[in-house]
Formats: C-alpha cells, structure tokens, sequence
C-alpha cells in the first residue's frame, strides 16, 4: 500500500501556549480516527527550537550551524503523518481531517513517499 | 508510387488530411482505453504516439484501414508492450508484459470507451493539478494536439509545454492521482473543475489574454471539441449542457466580431445576419435541456447561456428584450453572485432604464476600483449623460488598468464625437 507524508504547516507554537493545550484533543481525536491508516509521524517543537546543519568541504569537512533561519516567521513545519492510501483521492480525504488543515491554524501538504522496495 | 498527382497537389494533400483527422478523432479514445490497461497515463501517451506516427508513415501510403480505430489499438498495444520491455530490460528486470497481450486485441465497446473516456476526462482535470497543467493535459490527451501544437496553442515555447506535460505525468504517476471517475457524492465539484477547464480554453481563444490576435480560433474550436466531447459523455448534467451552450452562442458570432481591418466589433454594431444561426438553434436546444434538468435551481452555465441567448434571438440591439436579460441576471446572482456579474447587470439595467439608472446601478458595485471594465461602463454611461469630462477621465482610468483594445476604440469613438 502506497504510503504518503501528510506535512502540517502551522501556527508555531510553544508547547507551553495554552493553545498548544487546546489543539490537542483535535490531534487526539484525528489520531483515533485515523488510527488504521496511520504509520508514523511526530509532533516537532517550534521553529525557535531548529539548527540547520552544513557541513563545507565534503564528508567529514567544517561542521556549520545556523540557528534556524524561520525564528520571525509565525508559520512553519509543526510535525507530520505518515499515512497509507490507495491514492491521492484517498490521501487528500484523509489529510483534509487533519485539524490544520480545518481549523484555521494552518494547511497541511501531501507528498508521496518513495518506495525503494 | 502512383503516378498522378505530385506529393504537393490537392489529392494528396485531402489525404493527408483526412488521415490526420482519423488520427486525431481516434486517438484520445485509443489512448483512454490504453491508460485503462497499462494503468500508466504517461506510458499510453506514448504508445499512441508511436502509434499515431506510425499511421501518419504508412496510411498515405497505402490508404486508411477499413477501422482505424482497432488499426491504431492494436498497434498501440504493441508498442506499449515494447515500452515496457525496453524500461524491464533497462532496469534490469524480467520481460514481463504478458498481461497486456489480451487475447482479443479488438477494440472494446463503446459504452467501456466512453467510461474509459471519462475516466481520462477527471485525471486531466484533476484538482491536484495545477489549471495550467489541467489546460496542457487536456489538449494533449483530450484534444490530441502534439506537444509542439499545445505550445503554440498556450503561448509558450516548446520546451516549457514540454516539461510542463512531463511534470504532470510524473506528479500522476508518483502522487497516484487515481483513473476513475468520482463518486456520485464527488462529482458535482469535480465536474466543476472540468467545466472551468474546458471555459478557460475557451476564453483564451474568444478573448486572448496574450499575442496580437483579436480571436484565437484555434483554441475556441478545441474548446468546443472538448465541450462537445464532455456533452457525449455526460449528456445529463446542467453544466456540460449550459457550457457547451454558452461557447456555441458566443462562438455563433465569430463572422461578425471583427471587422475587415481585424478591429473587433461591438455587439450593438455587429452584422446580425451574420450569425451563425444553426449553432444559435442547437444552443437553445442545449439550453432548453440544460432548464428541464435544473428546474429548482439553474446551473450558472445554463443561465449565462440564457442571458446570451437573449442576445441571439434579438433582431437588433434596440429590439432586445432587456427585461428578460435584466432577469436572466438576477436568477444568475441568486445560483452565483460575483461582481462581473453584477456589472452585466448594471448594463442590461442602463439598456432598459436608461443611464442614470444604469450608473446608479454601476456605482452600487463594491470592489470593482481597480478593474477596468467597471472603469469602462462608468465611462460609456457618463458619456450618454452629456457628463464628457468625467467620461474622459474614467477612460484613461480604464485604459490604464488595461481594458482590451476593442473596448478602448469604441470608448474613443463615442467620446471623439463629444465636444470638449
């Protein structure tokens, strides 16, 4: 069964904002719903929270990090699901009940998952 | 080679021509079929096309098959088979394509053609994509214009169409955008996205957004193509019925539109005899269908078909029914309401009641600043009210957000006539 990334892009919260809080029955309540279909995903801390890695020289070369490039930003990349689906048609359906993608906090992206079986 | 007439005469030239047209006519159905069985859109595509060059080699030479159709699916399926071979061999894996060797390589019945069709129909159009690529996608597989015409049918070079095709093969096949035509529960907002398709296609050819022309007849002639190809495969639902209706009455004035020296002209102004009255009487036909299937609430195709309608069975411009037009407007706010509509309104209002009602009307719109159109009625109906300076003003307004060349020339012609 194809597999596809459902990115959820939106309000970048502190897990210590109250509305961090409120949004998770919704997270919870998707979770069950979609349990069957569900095969991976994580919840990420915000954007402030990011280092960018680089490495110059090739393999093995000068380690450069950055603090995140976003820290302005209100929006960004706040976890992701991993979800199995027929089809596009299918994982449109169900990315479309995940609470960004619904309550106004955000959008969610679907890209499909490169199968190197 | 028979002697006779040279490869450049005209009996050889209605060969081609008609071979070409086989061609083009049989291919999205053979392609539509093929992608069915392959399961691969990208890989039926160019299996017909192997096939179509094929036909375009052989069939001047030594004529059309009795059935071309099954002519073209056979030798498609065999090079699909070869495509299949080639990229298993390239990729190191088994020659495997038996299952595409169907015992009975005739081409199926038209009632699987037409579901196969449509199927073909919803995947070109499909909402993941974006209206660009649903326009390029539909003129390829749908239309069957070479990569090279879609090019030259979008404005664009040949490479951009290129991989403009390419990315959206590759989107179809990674994303797996599904082959099949949406539920009954889906498909009222799919047909949506079709039906706007189908009109942007047809709005790039009536009114070129680019280019020097004043009408792309090309584009408006795969539009109707596209429409009535939609009409044959969905000859219930209001929408296909009111589009189709809508492009065959604007398209009935196509003759009268531009003058000798290529100007356009304006509908009051238009030679109404030389309308094309057989697509006027099929579109009321259609319109007529399209009402008897909506009763309770009209499709937006069905009514500004209608409002078009009113037009092409008026004898002149003065001896229009504006009532009915003012009407068909209001029903059309009530099933959508948007400001281009309103305007249209606001015009038909001017017509019936004269310009002071008319502008009153205009000016109720909201949010229509910085469009040039709305720029353009205030002009036209300050003009009829004696008040030329202001006209003057608002049609540089208009000509600086940029209303279309036909439409400044007439605003100049009525205000040349004004004294200053």
């Amino acid at each position: 069964m194809p597999q596809y990334a459902a990115l959820i892009w939106s309000t970048d919260l502190e897990p210590s904002d109250p509305a961090f809080a409120a949004m998770m029955p919704r997270y919870e309540s998707f979770g069950h719903e979609a349990e069957a279909v569900i095969r991976g995903g994580a919840a990420l801390y915000n954007n402030a929270t990011a280092t960018v890695v680089r490495v110059t020289g090739g393999k093995g070369g000068d380690v450069v990090t950055t603090d995140g490039p976003y820290a302005e930003t209100k929006e960004g990349l706040t976890g992701f699901y991993l979800v199995e689906a027929a089809d596009l048609d299918e994982a449109i359906a169900w990315a479309a009940k995940i609470p960004a993608a619904w309550d106004g906090s955000g959008c969610v992206e679907v890209r499909p998952v490169i199968d190197f079986g | 080679m028979p002697s006779g007439p040279t490869p450049d005469g005209p009996a050889r030239a209605s060969t081609a021509d008609v071979v070409a047209r086989t061609v083009r006519d049989e291919s999205p159905r053979i392609l539509a079929t093929l992608a069915r069985v392959t399961g691969d859109v990208g890989l039926a595509q160019d299996a017909v096309q192997d096939a179509v060059v094929r036909a375009l080699e052989t069939w001047p030479r030594d004529g059309v098959p009795d059935q071309p159709r099954a002519w073209l699916t056979t030798v498609a399926r065999r090079c699909a088979i070869d495509r299949i071979r080639r990229e298993r061999l390239r990729d190191g894996k088994e020659a495997e394509a038996v299952w595409l060797q169907d015992p009975d390589p005739t081409p199926p019945p038209e009632s699987v053609v037409r579901d196969d069709l449509l199927r073909l129909v919803f995947s070109c159009c499909h909402p993941a994509l974006a209206a660009e690529t649903q326009v390029a996608l539909s003129l390829r597989t749908l239309c069957g214009l070479s990569t090279a015409e879609v090019a030259r049918a979008m404005l664009v070079p040949e490479a951009t169409a290129a991989k403009r095709l390419t990315r959206a093969r590759q989107k179809i096949a990674a994303a797996r955008i599904p082959y099949r035509v949406p539920s009954d529960a889906e498909l009222p907002g799919r047909l949506v996205g079709v039906l706007a398709t189908v009109y942007l296609v047809f709005n790039e050819g009536y009114a070129p957004s680019g280019g020097e022309d004043v009408v792309r007849q090309d584009l408006v002639d795969e539009a109707l193509r596209l429409g009535r190809l939609l009409h044959e495969l969905m000859p219930d639902e209001p929408g296909v019925l009111g589009l189709l209706a809508l492009m065959l009455l604007q398209n009935s004035r196509r003759d009268a539109r531009t003058a000798a020296d290529g100007s356009a002209v304006r509908l009051a102004d238009q030679d109404r005899t030389r309308w094309d009255r057989q697509a006027v009487a099929e579109a009321l036909e259609l319109i007529a269908d399209g009402l008897r299937r909506s009763p309770t609430r009209p499709d937006p195709y069905v009514v500004q078909a209608a409002i078009a309608a009113c037009h092409a069975i008026a004898p002149s411009y003065q001896d229009t029914d504006w009532d009915a037009v003012v009407t068909w407007y209001d029903v059309l706010l009530t099933v959508t309401d948007s400001p281009a509509a309103r305007l249209g309104r606001a015009s038909a209002v001017a017509e019936r009641d004269g310009p002071v009602a008319g502008l009153a009307e205009v000016d109720a719109i909201a949010g229509l600043e910085h469009h040039a159109w709305w720029h353009g009625a205030r002009a036209e109906l300050l003009h009829r009210l004696g008040r030329d300076d202001e006209a003057r003003d608002e049609r540089d307004v208009a000509a600086r957000l940029g209303i279309n060349a036909a439409a400044l020339s007439s605003l100049d012609a009525s205000l040349a006539a004004a004294p200053r």
